[in-house]
């Protein structure tokens, strides 16, 4: 994985640092880790005033989220260890709200790996600072983003339009934290 | 203004009074032909005079009119409303209200409302309501769906199921209680216009 030098950049002259990493992946590569995180099976959530989607906590994948963590550290200066790591499935109908999100007061650095098949129109992830988003990602497979999580940040993922019929977004979300 | 004058149904109020309390998930009635067919040109007409913005957050991306009106007759449709309703909505549903807010909507295709249960600590909501005004192009989607859910010890919500679907009719009035288990969503607009009045009534 090559970094930009733009995204080391755009990190530090940001006020709420948050970087986009585009094709951090390739397709094929995408295509692999899906299939193994599709092989450990989701959960689906369908408590609907808070989010509708699927969940794998099962991301068996220590070589990616090595690598990661190094694109992470790398882009934010920072040293950092890996904390948490799931993958969320959305398809056509599905969201998260952002009260399905929590605060983050140790300022943690997120990272959200988009392993979807192709791309999804209007399926974002929005980080908010005080309600108003600052940072939208969007849907573009094999991209990589990074957000410092402050604790005046919280997140949520767009709802997928049922115009895309047989829609898919796979993101894997890691959380990192200094060390 | 002539254009809330309420029908036949209206009359016995006793049965809206049962059908209310008996309507699962949680209470609700719906009222089609609301407005008498020689009103309808008036209602648009004035609905039309009010400037529409696009809305969009984590739960919903929608057009609508300000929370408050900026034409004066949007003003006196809603008061009118109010002073139409609130008396015999009191007597039925059991739950005193005074006054009522009106925003006009306009759901275009993609856009939507997800599950949320209008109930806010300290804002007052007693009942919600939609009436859905006729459409040049009539939607597909955009039904009403209420959620039949259970609540925990602090009021959380922890289990959902999907319990009824009202379709945006032309010329329906839909009203329903607001409290901590009202769940309920606009499902998605796929194609068309589905454009409503709506808003709470409060004591």
């Amino acid at each position: 994985m090559v970094l930009p030098v733009t995204a080391r950049d755009a990190w530090s002259a940001a006020p709420l640092p948050a970087v986009v990493v585009p094709e951090a992946v390739s397709a094929a590569f995408a295509a692999r880790v899906r299939a193994r995180v599709e092989q450990a099976g989701y959960t689906r959530h369908a408590l609907v005033d808070r989010g509708s989607y699927e969940r794998s906590s099962s991301v068996d994948e220590p070589e990616l989220l090595d690598v990661l963590t190094g694109v992470a550290a790398e882009v934010t200066g920072r040293s950092l260890a890996l904390a948490e790591a799931h993958a969320l499935r959305l398809q056509a109908g599905d969201y998260l709200l952002v009260r399905h999100d929590r605060v983050h007061d140790d300022r943690p650095v997120q990272l959200v790996l988009d392993l979807s098949p192709a791309v999804v129109p209007g399926a974002e992830v929005h980080y908010r600072h005080r309600g108003q988003v600052f940072f939208a990602v969007p849907s573009a497979p094999g991209s990589l983003a990074v957000v410092e999580r402050g604790p005046t940040v919280m997140c949520n993922h767009t709802y997928v339009s049922k115009r895309h019929v047989g829609a898919s977004v796979v993101r894997l979300i890691v959380l990192l934290r200094s060390t | 203004m002539r254009v809330w004058r309420l029908g036949a149904t209206w009359e016995d109020e006793e049965r809206l009074a049962g059908a209310w309390r008996r309507a699962a998930p949680f209470p609700h009635l719906v009222f089609d032909d609301f407005v008498p067919e020689d009103a309808l040109p008036e209602l648009v007409a004035v609905v039309d005079e009010e400037q529409i913005e696009r809305y969009e957050a984590d739960i919903y991306a929608f057009e609508a009119t300000a929370p408050e009106p900026k034409t004066e007759g949007f003003r006196v449709l809603r008061e009118a409303f109010a002073q139409a309703l609130a008396a015999p909505l009191s007597r039925i549903t059991a739950k005193s209200v005074r006054r009522a807010d009106m925003r006009a909507y306009a759901y275009r295709a993609g856009h939507y409302l997800l599950p949320h249960t209008d109930h806010q600590q300290g804002v007052g909501r007693a009942l919600a309501y939609a009436y859905y005004f006729p459409s040049p192009e009539p939607p597909e989607g955009g039904e009403l769906e209420l959620f039949r859910c259970t609540v925990d010890e602090d009021g959380e919500i922890v289990t959902t199921e999907s319990a009824c679907l009202v379709e945006p009719r032309s010329n329906r009035l839909v009203v329903f209680d607001v409290s901590d288990v009202s769940l309920h969503q606009v499902r998605e607009v796929l194609a068309g216009l589905r454009p409503s009045l709506s808003g709470w009534f409060y004591p």
